[in-house]
């Protein structure tokens, strides 16, 4: 069975089935149809530094950088008017945020920790400083996305990405998926590995692991699925801009990562929505919107200790 | 690069190191011995800029101002670890990261609704606001010159304390071992509550010194606070001295990579940092 916990199951079914259902009483307000994508799309990459965090222990504040170049490596290898394949440049863009994520793993994961966040930020400012000092990309106003990339397989096309309904299935679609995937990454034998090295990393050696390598694959799936959401998010509004990048995105993604329940992985998505949703509810409600989030967050930590997911399944136990 | 540029860009790097090193001081400090990882230090810095601000327009003097500020942040680090702070001892450093984010948002919300979101200036205290000519043409502000005294005495103080006071001693001592610490039948939640408020108000001091030279604006604190973090990671975390060898290591390279390679300029400390910690990643000085 994939979705094993009772409370993951029940999220499941409520939110996919809302979400799948959600178009057909919004069709005609545009605004919520783009705000609920771009929601998902964060949640997608909420999810994958969930995984690494939650899942790996390997804590990064970095991660915003795979983020950004997932706009970036867009604009740099697509052709600037024409449209190109949309899954042929999803697979060229993971591939190559997947070498990024190789050098730099490959440099990172030598730390463990504390080191471990700060190097990784220091990637990601260099990479922050590279986009937003330099001319050929825009600076910090960034850079336009003329075509959107079309979508056929074999001369089928399923979506076209200039109808914001489209694009809010294709981006649904692609959060169920890379839910599902992480669940088989988790329950496969390499991520029993990885959970092994999380618990003990002295044991797993012991047992005859390379827990690098492991560590860097991990690091290497997150990534290139950090690119994608990157990618996603370029195409749907049309630009990259160095603050896709920037220490804040980050940050923001492991609060919602914990808010909703490190390493949950589903727990990314209550994360992301509870913590937009409150922001745009109190955003519209009061100008001092950042006092009452910064209060919510806080008094969160303090109730909630394993994030909201935590909490549900620990009021679900208690039922049954 | 002639000479005297040189000298004045050595000043500077030095003058901005040792700042950063007195807000950074309290960075370590903190994790050091409580092992608390306080995202918030850098709306320290920022709070205590905005109180200077706030009382020069008050009472008109920088330095009654500055006291006052520095007394409120000390009173504002013992509320926050009393209240917040301390439930957090026990848990990870995750929820450190997300507890000090959440301080972080009111703390900016606080600025907003107290100052506004307009830039604000402090002028130069007129005891302090000549210049020493250098050379012909150049010269260097003498407030500059007060501020780089200013964090020399209080390093030079921290040392003293660190090295040769009780409280020094304890603060050692917890940092090595805790448990032990209370066996001894020392109050280490005290101690703790002391440490933070000293680390805030370290922070806050910082802010005050900055004031006059560089405009108070809102996000002045997240800026600071990476690389501060930059400077602490270098230095290696909880080491006080590897703070100081950092900060001025992070000034001067700042500082010369404004002026030799400006399109790197802002990459530059990282560059370093990554370099550091690839090479030692435990930091410099690490314990």
């Amino acid at each position: 069975m994939l979705f094993n916990k009772r409370t993951e199951r029940i999220f499941i079914w409520v939110f996919f089935p809302l979400a799948l259902l959600m178009p057909l009483f919004l069709a005609e307000n545009a605004f919520y149809i783009s705000k609920m994508t771009s929601v998902m799309i964060f949640a997608l990459f909420v999810m994958s530094l969930d995984y690494l965090v939650g899942r790996c222990g390997l804590i990064t504040l970095g991660h915003a950088m795979f983020y950004g170049l997932g706009g970036y490596l867009f604009w740099m290898i697509a052709p600037e008017y024409e449209a190109v394949n949309f899954w042929v440049y999803t697979f060229y863009i993971c591939m190559i945020a997947s070498a990024v994520a190789l050098v730099i793993g490959f440099l990172v994961l030598r730390t463990s920790g504390i080191y471990m966040i700060m190097i990784t930020l220091a990637f990601a400012q260099m990479a922050f400083y590279f986009f937003s000092d330099s001319i050929e990309f825009g600076g910090n106003d960034g850079l336009f996305i003329y075509v959107k990339p079309e979508t056929s397989i074999f001369g089928l096309s399923f979506f076209n990405l200039d109808d914001p309904v489209h694009f809010y299935y294709l981006c649904l679609l692609s959060l169920f998926n890379t839910l599902v995937f992480f669940r088989l990454l988790i329950r496969s034998r390499f991520g029993r590995v990885v959970d092994a090295i999380h618990e003990n990393p002295g044991r797993t050696t012991a047992l005859g692991y390379n827990i690098f390598l492991f560590r860097l694959m991990s690091y290497v799936i997150a990534s290139a699925l950090g690119a994608y959401a990157g990618y996603l998010f370029t195409l749907q509004y049309g630009f990259v801009n160095p603050s896709m990048l920037a220490w804040t995105t980050s940050g923001s993604a492991l609060v919602m990562s914990i808010l909703g329940g490190m390493g949950s992985i589903y727990g990314a998505i209550l994360g992301t929505f509870v913590y937009e949703g409150l922001h745009y509810t109190l955003e519209h409600l009061t100008e001092h919107w950042m006092l009452f989030m910064g209060a919510l967050i806080i008094a969160m930590v303090m109730v909630f200790k394993n994030g909201i997911a935590g909490y549900m399944e620990k009021l679900l136990e208690k039922r049954s | 690069m002639t000479t005297s540029l040189f000298l004045v860009q050595l000043i500077n790097g030095l003058q901005y190191g040792l700042l950063l090193f007195l807000i950074a001081s309290g960075l370590t400090l903190v994790f050091g011995v409580m092992g608390i990882l306080n995202l918030a230090h850098g709306s320290m810095y920022m709070v205590g800029a905005y109180l200077a601000w706030y009382f020069v327009e008050h009472t008109g003097s920088f330095g009654v101002s500055a006291i006052i500020s520095a007394i409120i942040a000390l009173l504002i680090g013992i509320f926050v670890e009393r209240t917040l702070i301390r439930q957090l001892y026990r848990r990870n450093h995750l929820d450190q990261v997300l507890l000090t984010i959440g301080m972080i948002f009111v703390f900016n919300a606080l600025q907003g609704i107290l100052w506004g979101n307009d830039p604000l200036g402090v002028s130069v205290p007129e005891s302090l606001a000549g210049a020493i000519p250098l050379t012909d043409v150049l010269e260097y502000p003498v407030y500059r010159i007060f501020v780089a005294l200013l964090c020399i005495g209080i390093a030079a103080v921290m040392y003293f304390m660190i090295n040769k006071t009780r409280l020094g001693m304890l603060i050692r001592a917890g940092e090595s071992n805790r448990e032990m610490v209370e066996c001894l039948g020392i109050d280490i939640r005290k101690l703790y509550t002391i440490v933070f408020a000293i680390g805030v108000m370290l922070a806050a001091v910082a802010g005050v010194a900055a004031a006059p030279m560089s405009s108070i604006v809102p996000g002045m604190g997240e800026h600071i606070l990476i690389t501060c973090f930059v400077v602490v990671v270098i230095g290696g975390m909880g080491s006080i001295k590897g703070a100081f060898v950092a900060a001025l290591l992070v000034g001067l390279v700042d500082t010369f990579a404004s002026v030799l390679v400006p399109q790197l300029s802002s990459m530059m400390i990282y560059i370093l940092m990554a370099f550091i910690l690839l090479l030692k990643p435990q930091g410099l000085f690490s314990s």
